[in-house]
């Protein structure tokens, strides 16, 4: 379907408004929170005030002697374990031995109403012993006291090696190395997290949940409640935003489910603001050091790249967040020889996971500030030094990633031609400066979480004798426009209106496999399944048709409700009444198609995380204006180019880049997740500062359709890619503006104000601790690779 | 469980003034963008309410001579479509919270909290505002120093009611300007308000968010009435001394180390702000021939 040329298109390629868009801005949208049910019971989970406690106790008897209180669960009523990845299966839905943050859930209260719910929660009588906290990386190396797990606080480390790397930095002209940090941020989604759960009489439970994975929630429930999936339905509502953060397992999913089983009433909860900063599963603060050889000419030799990331209380995805912190720097530059070192440590702090870009966009920011630093000293300029590098379409990384489209090198050039980048940048005025980064992102993880052979996803079509096409799927859409995307692809290859559609998705009693709305498959994996399935559906109409046309079933085309003669356009018959002929030779009318990625993982342990069916690449430029005497940082202008491989609905790319740019923009500038004596510093919106529209700066979007040849009519992902080179692009512009090197994110004023003072000129991190990695696994290098 | 709270509606100032008198321990609230807030998660709880957004007379403002009196009920968003002439006051005004806040909140509510991060207070303190307090018996006016006691602290009694503020219409440029993380929905990391008071020969400068409470800065202030050419606005001002009194208003400034900055941050906040301050009011002052 990637050949198909723009101008036969009906649907995709059409600037077209979402379908879900006017019940959202109406309020006609049914989020979690908004589902009211007979007789329904509203809880509230009580946290633990303490980062790192034992608990000798949980006194729950006045609380549950209080007039409208129906159940209190403690930690001894779900006391399986779970997790997101099956090999950090760390947490419980309430806390019974320990807590490991502040905010992690002890006990939970159903009541008939909130408040009853919270005043229950202050008469429960929690006995802590408290333990020393480990609120960073440095201590939680150290080790002063009673480790947060019992294997350690190293959760995970990991060590790859492709090619000699020593040899290939010996044999450099000129290397250097840079120590930046990430501090870590969450995703504030406008809607707090919610669920509704119902147990009937007939022993099935169904939750209602604001997730992004809704399949994976659907097995925890099973495990932890020791129910059989069977019995268990779990239907997605629509996200109020989600950016990874509703895409882990939540314990006030687990606690509604078992609040509803005991109480035999359905049960609400939905997270106050607070307790969404608790949640978290945001990015991971990581310190890097990055030390790459060069050529005279700029041509990299050898890269060897560490990361620590400080990964809170609980492992969640932190095992693949680890891995992505090394996995995408070969994506956009050839690196001949690489290393990679990473290593998760366990702290006191709210779980970290997946963000946006997903434990690249840290390593991301490391790198572009690296390669402008080595350019200026080897006399290159920014975009020259990339050019020298860049990877190319059709070729394999020296860490087996399977690069198939590529439109890095358009995006580059779009973006330094509109912004006039070479031109304009040693000539900014004084407390201006211009900045530039590029990027790559995955369209969908190549393996699933866990390991089986069912498709990643699976798309069935029913068309009914009105003429209406039923389109059931598994994915949820969250904000993103995958229900426009799904419904654009059945309409455009039954030819049909986007209003002809129903949509059904993500819930598990009537939707096939989808593994969730993440890593940017969506478009991608749903789409090539929605094709599938959709000509399927097409096959066995235009048979039907042909019959009654008195032709063969491939002179038939569909378009605008018809199937006619392609070369005959008198002769057509609606499409319901070729329904209606189908259906009478051979009953209802439905077929289903999947998606499996093919595989790609290279052959080394650790090669699951990185592959990807197609990449999406990014280019920015962004100019900054710099207040020397405030050390304020406002940003004026952005111009992006993302190779979105084709736009099956431009006007939800230009959102999602759009969308990019101000997440960026709020991580490059103001957004920490930072605490103070184990407390959160600020779990609200007012004092979380993240950017307003007053903020938001004119942007520039330009999409580059590189057709990929195993998209959906070639497309890609764009929901993650274009927030990655807009932090390392700003961080370029302060130094273009001020000659200051903040080497380490958020850049603050403060920041700025003291590197100004600095002779270094440079605020940023000094060194890594010491810190034992395992010897590095030595892969095999691909073979175009070899001897290089 | 939580206490039940009384809610008094009431609908006339006599009514109000009864209610407080009768229910000292309620609060009385305006646009309740502080308080709602505070109650909400659970930092207090009264014994009652009194919502004092259905009466008439604390909606007013009114020139009364040479002064402006400003009801207490008056929002953000009408002083800015309104009171166009009091320019550090609009100023103010426009950086409150964001358009929803702005329509609720009132500078009575910025005097109630007395929260020295109140955006509209070093307004008032550079305008050498009074505050106009009334219960059962009659009013009283304080000055803005003696109402203002400390962090979240009034010299207002229990049974009194914030009537309004009033000030000398002062003859001078002046402005308000705040540093933050961010143009909307910030409390200030540090606020400014400069004067200049072409009648009285002052320069009148007030700070926000880097103490206990509103500060003055009299050391600035003393300094640059005395090297300003009071009689040629267009008389050169060199950049030592506006330097020289943006040092000593970040002198004045007494801030701690929060979430939101660090003291020497918000020192050095200050002293730009002066600066800038200073520069614009000069400016304006050429340029409209203030005398």
């Amino acid at each position: 379907m990637a050949k198909t040329q723009a101008d036969e298109l009906a649907v995709v390629g059409k600037s077209l408004p979402k379908p879900d868009a006017m019940g959202k801005v109406s309020g006609q949208a049914r989020f979690a929170d908004d589902l009211m049910l007979p007789r329904m019971l509203f809880a509230r989970i009580l946290r633990s005030p303490l980062p790192h406690a034992r608990i000798r106790q949980v006194d729950a008897s006045r609380a549950r002697a209080m007039p409208g209180v129906q159940a209190v669960l403690t930690g001894e009523d779900l006391p399986i374990k779970y997790g997101i990845l099956p090999v950090s299966q760390d947490e419980e839905a309430l806390c019974s031995e320990k807590v490991r943050y502040v905010g992690d859930p002890v006990a939970a209260v159903a009541a008939t109403d909130e408040w009853i719910a919270d005043a229950a929660l202050e008469a429960i009588d929690v006995s802590f012993e408290a333990l020393p906290s480990v609120m960073s990386i440095d201590e939680a190396l150290a080790q002063p006291g009673e480790p947060i797990h019992p294997r350690g606080n190293v959760h995970k480390a990991v060590a790859l090696e492709f090619g000699d790397t020593e040899e290939g930095l010996r044999s450099a002209d000129h290397t250097r190395e840079d120590v930046v940090f990430f501090e870590g941020n969450t995703h504030l989604p406008m809607e707090q997290h919610a669920a509704v759960a119902q147990y009937g009489q007939d022993g099935k439970l169904t939750v209602w949940s604001s997730t992004q994975t809704p399949h994976y929630v659907h097995r925890a429930l099973g495990k932890v409640l020791e129910l059989p999936m069977s019995r268990i339905r779990v239907i997605a509502t629509p996200n109020g935003g989600g950016f990874g953060g509703k895409s882990d397992i939540f314990a006030h999913e687990i606690v509604a489910a078992k609040l509803a089983m005991v109480t035999g009433r359905p049960v609400k909860i939905t997270l106050t603001r607070e307790e969404v900063f608790y949640a978290h599963r945001g990015r991971h603060p990581v310190l890097m050091k990055v030390r790459t050889g060069f050529r005279r000419d700029g041509r990299i030799t050898a890269m060897q790249f560490q990361s620590f990331l400080d990964g809170g209380g609980y492992g969640s995805y932190g095992v693949a967040s680890t891995y992505y912190t090394g996995a995408l720097q070969t994506a956009t530059y050839a690196i001949p020889r690489y290393r990679f070192e990473g290593v998760r440590l366990f702290t006191n702090k709210p779980p970290c996971g997946p963000k946006r870009g997903h434990g690249t966009p840290q390593p991301r920011f490391a790198l572009e500030v690296h390669l402008d630093k080595v350019a200026d000293e080897l006399g290159l300029d920014p975009v020259a030094i990339r050019r020298r590098n860049l990877v190319q379409p059709n070729s394999q990384t020296v860490n087996w990633l399977r690069i198939t489209s590529c439109g890095l090198e358009a995006c580059m050039d779009r973006v330094v031609a509109d912004s006039r980048f070479l031109e304009r940048r040693t000539a900014m005025p004084s407390g201006r400066g211009l900045g530039f980064a590029v990027s790559s992102y995955l369209s969908g993880a190549g393996t699933a979480i866990y390991w089986n052979d069912m498709p990643h996803s699976e798309v069935q079509v029913k068309v009914d004798r009105g003429g209406g096409v039923s389109v059931l799927c598994g994915a949820i859409d969250i904000g993103q426009g995958s229900d426009h995307i799904l419904a654009a692809i059945v309409a455009e290859v039954l030819g049909v209106s986007l209003q002809d559609i129903q949509l059904t998705t993500a819930d598990t009693d009537l939707t096939p496999i989808d593994l969730g709305s993440y890593s940017s498959r969506v478009t991608f994996m749903v789409g090539n399944a929605a094709i599938a399935a959709a000509q399927r559906v097409r096959q066995r109409l235009a048979e039907a048709a042909a019959r009654m046309l008195h032709c063969e079933s491939d002179e038939l085309s569909f378009r605008g409700g018809q199937v006619g003669r392609r070369d005959h356009p008198g002769e057509a018959i609606s499409f319901a009444q070729t329904v209606q002929a189908a259906e009478a030779g051979e009953g209802l009318i439905s077929a289903s198609g999947s998606y499996t990625p093919p595989k790609l993982a290279g052959p080394y342990k650790g090669s699951g995380v990185g592959p990807s069916p197609a990449y999406s690449f990014s280019a920015a430029v962004v100019e900054v204006e710099c207040d020397p005497r405030t050390g304020e940082v406002r940003v004026p202008e952005v111009w992006i180019a993302h190779d979105i491989g084709r736009a099956i609905n431009p006007v939800l790319v230009e959102g999602q880049v759009e969308g990019s740019v101000y997440m960026a923009l709020g991580e490059a500038l103001m957004e920490e997740q930072t605490f103070r004596i184990g407390v959160h510093k600020f779990p609200s919106m007012l004092e979380y500062k993240s950017p307003t529209t007053l903020e938001m700066p004119v942007v520039h979007t330009s999409l580059v359709e590189s057709l990929d040849p195993e998209g959906p009519f070639g497309a890609k992902e764009a929901g993650q890619g274009p927030l990655l080179p807009v932090i390392p692009a700003i961080a370029n512009a302060v130094y273009n503006a001020l000659g200051v090197r903040i080497d380490e994110i958020p850049i603050t004023p403060e920041k700025v104000l003291r590197a100004l003072a600095q002779p270094s000129r440079r605020v940023g991190p000094k060194g890594v601790p010491r810190f034992a990695f395992p010897s590095p696994i030595q892969a095999a290098r691909p073979p175009e690779w070899e001897g290089k | 469980m939580r206490s039940e709270m009384d809610v008094y509606v009431p609908r006339t100032l006599d009514e109000a003034l009864q209610q407080k008198s009768a229910h000292p321990d309620a609060i009385s609230l305006a646009g309740g963008t502080d308080v709602m807030v505070e109650i909400n998660f659970g930092r207090l709880r009264p014994a009652g309410i009194i919502d004092l957004t259905r009466i008439p007379e604390l909606r007013e403002w009114r020139r009364e001579d040479s002064h402006l009196f400003l009801g207490a009920g008056v929002t953000y968003s009408r002083i800015v479509r309104e009171l166009a002439d009091f320019v550090p006051l609009v100023q103010a005004s426009r950086s409150v919270g964001s358009p929803q806040i702005r329509n609720r909140g009132t500078v009575g509510g910025n005097l109630g909290t007395a929260s020295p991060a109140g955006d509209a207070l070093p307004v008032l303190a550079a305008y050498d505002a009074e505050v106009v307090l009334q219960n059962r018996r009659g009013t009283r006016s304080l000055p803005w120093h003696t109402f203002l006691q400390g962090p979240k602290k009034t010299a207002m009694a229990p049974d009194e009611l914030i009537r309004g503020t009033r000030w000398q219409v002062v003859n001078g440029p002046g402005s308000f300007s705040k540093i933050g993380t961010r143009n909307a929905m910030v409390i200030a990391v540090a606020g400014l308000c400069l004067q200049v008071d072409q009648d009285a020969r002052q320069v009148r400068v007030a700070l926000g968010s880097v103490g206990p409470t509103i500060l003055r800065a009299p050391e600035a202030e003393r300094f640059i009435a005395e090297r300003l050419t009071w009689d040629d606005p267009g008389a050169p001002v060199t950049d030592e001394v506006v330097a020289e009194f943006a040092e000593l208003v970040g002198r004045a400034a007494k801030p701690i180390d929060d979430v939101r900055g660090t003291a020497r941050y918000r020192v050095h906040g200050c002293t730009v702000l002066a600066g800038r301050a200073l520069r614009w009011a000069l400016e304006e002052r050429k340029a409209f021939k203030w005398l």
